[in-house]
């Protein structure tokens, strides 16, 4: 029986910490280096860090801060936003993370993923693909925080990334992002099938059962969420957890 | 440091408060100390056992009356800790509905945040939880470090007072609850701390010293809350005031009924209480908080002297854990070594230096004799 | 004192962080007259085995630290590609090692992966393999955290600290006297790390 992971995911903005729904209306969560400390007590598996607004506004990441808040984490941490370059991802990975996770360069820059891969192996490089539904009802692939449309279908892109040498893909749904209402499954689903390499589910995720789902019916490697480990419950106040059950295949 | 020998040293013949803890502490013939006297008159103005039961549920009928067509009939914080802990247990038997509010001031320990999620999920309450900006919260707590004040705690002892207030109000409810009690809190010197209502003290040390604009940070004052409590009718009851407070099984009442984890020490649910009252009080201010926490528990007969020097003899802090919460509260306040420990050297000043609320006439003098015609018209309640 | 040894690869800010958090004193550093006066070793990596060696012997590390580890006897933990290192060969890039270990270091076979993916990347449950100053006081069903594509292939049992089960078992620690490697990571593995490196830290340097 292999131990699936549950990745909690942190999104940053101006050095402190938000969730958004459907990635808009970001609400203030709290501190971020105390937040990742509580996470580490309750020895979550693994945890992604988003400064999500980077690439929209033209910033790379503040190394400073997310070293800072890295040094709390004595579990992988992975860390996205405003990496464009090689020289990006060392400082990140020389910061105390474990993986980076790139979205926005990739639609310029495929070849960025195995320069950072020839380095540091494919298994740090984590390419992240947000999809949502476009005006006509089909999936596509959106990049900028969800503003801008690529035209790209989820799984033919999944496929060139995988092509391009990436070690994991992380699946964001922005139509579930923050909603409770569980993941896209057929979009887990559909991507899982197309690649051999290790999915992670995001988006929507309310409670246990939405995890294991994303596994046994979505295919998903592993499980992250958002809105469920740093809220109590839908609707009521911020308080980090993380379960105590470990999830298995 | 001091000697037990120096002549001005004096500790109490019943409990260890001494002439360190409060260089004006008094002593009768017997060497009894005042706050033994103060203890045993807040306890005589108690009610307890049956009759302190029957109090507590007359009030909860006006509770339950009061709030019936309302969500929420109560308010109430919540931090983790044992008193507030205990609170939400009483308000579930007493059968109240009550709102529970977190304040998240960025210092909270992974136990405070387990133990909060057992007892909402384990009692079935909402929670609700005020987050506040760090930025703003980090930059007042640095003012205040600078200013060298003793109070550092009061930045969020008056936010949360403001916000339970202010969210009484807004979801008009009538009654907090409060775990503020006499059995382990009654003896407090008054050179360990300032009025958590005073809001200018607040806002004049942040001017000082702060750097950050405060746009979010809640404040209350003293009109404020007299206009929820008298217009609004917003009271707070301390339940635990009605009831047998024996910590020792209170905990253990806890631990088995909604799962509470012990930290070890009082307030030990925020890293940063741990750090001020295991680190900045002793040292810099030379208060060692135990003394007014363990006098209480022996003057309501809960341990005996000896139990409590026992206790005082072992190391305030664990130095494993001192260093690791060193290098995080410099890490969360961005501020070096050198800079730290310059803070600590400089010499304690007084809320006092700084303004501080005042009754308006004697911030005018000369509107004093407006203030006699105001009362006459409209006396205090 | 502990030096973490710098040689262009690995995860040493979470290793230093680790170790400052259990209250181990531990320099990251590539000088080697700094190595040489610290009590214990470790010896990080991530990465790919030949541009381990390649750094190795670039920074002319590889001969210093053959003395100082066979001959002086000094303690030495690697960690992941560091522990892979020390094997005589590796199947990535066809390279030879360090040679401190009787083993090989091998990529995960098809027949035993059963279908599972490589790389092999997770907290895994390690299975104890003799007494073993690492695992002392070890918290019980001890897990850690793995990322690699290739593991150690041992031919004698007795330098085998500890198993694992990824489709088939595999060895994910070994001990040869004064020479430590672990095939995960304990500066990730919270707990469990923290007691592994915590017991690194007291082990006593051969006469």
């Amino acid at each position: 029986m292999s131990q699936v992971r549950i990745i909690p995911v942190l999104l940053l903005k101006n050095g402190g910490l938000y969730k958004t729904v459907r990635f808009k209306n970001a609400r203030y969560v709290g501190d971020p280096i105390n937040t990742v400390k509580i996470f580490n007590e309750k020895e979550a598996d693994e945890l992604v860090l988003l400064d999500f607004n980077a690439s929209q506004e033209k910033r790379g990441p503040d190394f400073k801060k997310i070293s800072e808040i890295a040094g709390e984490a004595f579990m992988p941490m992975g860390y996205g936003g405003g990496i464009r370059t090689l020289d990006d991802a060392k400082r990140v990975f020389d910061g105390g993370f474990e993986k980076v996770v790139l979205n926005s360069i990739l639609f310029e820059d495929l070849s960025i993923i195995e320069q950072i891969g020839n380095i540091y192996g494919a298994q740090a490089v984590v390419a992240s693909v947000d999809v949502k539904k476009s005006l006509f009802g089909k999936q596509k692939v959106y990049g900028q925080s969800g503003t801008r449309g690529s035209g790209l279908d989820p799984v033919e892109w999944v496929r060139q990334l995988e092509g391009a040498g990436a070690g994991e893909i992380f699946l964001n749904s922005i139509d579930r992002d923050g909603t409770w209402e569980g993941y896209d499954i057929d979009l887990v689903r559909e991507v899982s099938k197309a690649v051999s390499l290790p999915v992670i589910a995001c988006g929507g995720a309310g409670n246990i059962q939405d995890l294991k789902q994303a596994i046994h019916e979505g295919g998903a490697s592993a499980v992250a969420a958002g809105s469920m480990f740093v809220y109590q419950k839908k609707g009521m106040g911020v308080l980090i957890s993380f379960p105590a059950e470990k999830l298995k295949i | 440091m001091f000697n037990t020998s120096d002549q001005s040293y004096r500790q109490c013949a019943l409990s260890v408060m001494d002439t360190i803890a409060d260089p004006d502490i008094r002593f009768d013939e017997k060497g009894i100390c005042n706050y033994y006297y103060e203890y045993k008159k807040a306890e005589a103005a108690l009610h307890k056992g049956d009759e302190g039961w029957a109090m507590l549920e007359k009030i909860a009928d006006e509770i339950r009356e009061e709030g019936k067509n309302k969500p929420y009939d109560c308010i109430m914080g919540l931090s983790g800790g044992v008193d507030s802990t205990y609170v939400a247990y009483l308000a579930k038997q007493l059968g109240l509905r009550p709102l529970a509010v977190h304040f998240d001031n960025g210092w909270n320990s992974e136990l405070a945040v387990m133990n909060i999620e057992n007892i909402i999920t384990k009692l079935g309450f909402d929670l609700f939880t005020y987050v506040i900006d760090w930025n703003e919260f980090k930059d007042i707590q640095i003012a205040y470090l600078k200013a060298s004040v003793v109070d550092i705690e009061a930045i969020t002892d008056h936010a949360i007072l403001a916000t339970l207030y202010r969210l009484a109000g807004e979801k008009k409810i009538k009654y907090i609850l409060s775990g503020t009690n006499v059995q382990t809190e009654n003896t407090l010197p008054k050179s360990w701390i300032f009025n958590k209502h005073d809001h200018i003290n607040i806002q004049s040390i942040h001017k000082a010293y702060g750097t950050l604009p405060l746009k979010t940070f809640p404040f209350s004052n003293a009109k404020v809350k007299r206009y929820y409590q008298q217009v609004m009718g917003v009271r707070s009851v301390s339940v635990i005031n009605y009831v047998d407070y024996n910590k020792k099984k209170i905990k253990e009442l806890i631990q088995r009924e909604l799962g509470w984890r012990d930290y070890g020490g009082k307030h030990y649910e925020s890293v940063w209480t741990r750090f001020y009252q295991g680190y900045i009080l002793p040292t810099k201010f030379k208060i060692d908080k135990r003394k007014a926490h363990l006098s209480d528990l022996i003057f309501g007969g809960q341990i005996t002297k000896e139990e409590a020097l026992e206790e005082l003899k072992m190391p305030i802090y664990d130095p494993a854990q001192f260093k690791i919460d060193f290098d995080f509260v410099l890490k969360k306040l961005g501020l070096t070594e050198e800079e730290f420990n310059a803070i600590m050297q400089a010499p304690p000043r007084s809320h006092y230096d700084f303004d501080y609320e005042k009754p308006i006439d004697v911030r005018y003098p000369a509107l004093k004799p407006f203030k006699t015609i105001y009362r006459t018209f409209f006396p205090v309640k | 004192m502990l030096a973490i040894i710098n040689y262009g690869l690995g995860n040493l800010t979470s290793i230093q962080n680790m170790c400052r958090r259990i209250g181990v004193e531990a320099m990251i550093t590539d000088d080697p007259v700094l190595i040489g006066k610290a009590e214990r070793l470790i010896l990080p990596g991530v990465g790919h085995f030949r541009k381990g060696m390649e750094n190795l012997h670039a920074s002319g590390l590889k001969p210093f630290l053959d003395k100082l580890v066979l001959e002086e006897k000094r303690p030495i933990l690697g960690i992941c590609l560091g522990a892979q290192l020390m094997t005589k060969h590796s199947e990535e890039g066809d390279v030879e090692g360090l040679g401190w270990v009787d083993a090989n270091t091998i990529r995960f076979r098809e027949e035993g992966l059963k279908g599972l993916k490589v790389p092999h990347m997770g907290w895994r449950e390690i299975i104890l393999q003799g007494s073993n100053p690492l695992w002392e006081n070890l918290p019980a069903e001890p897990r850690f955290y793995f990322v690699h594509s290739y593991h150690f292939d041992f031919q004698r049992a007795d330098e085998v600290a500890a198993t694992a089960v990824y489709g088939a078992e595999f060895v994910c620690a070994f001990r040869k006297g004064n020479v430590y490697g672990t095939q995960f990571h304990p500066e990730k593995s919270h707990k469990f790390g923290m007691k592994v490196l915590e017991n690194f830290s007291r082990i006593k340097a051969e006469p």
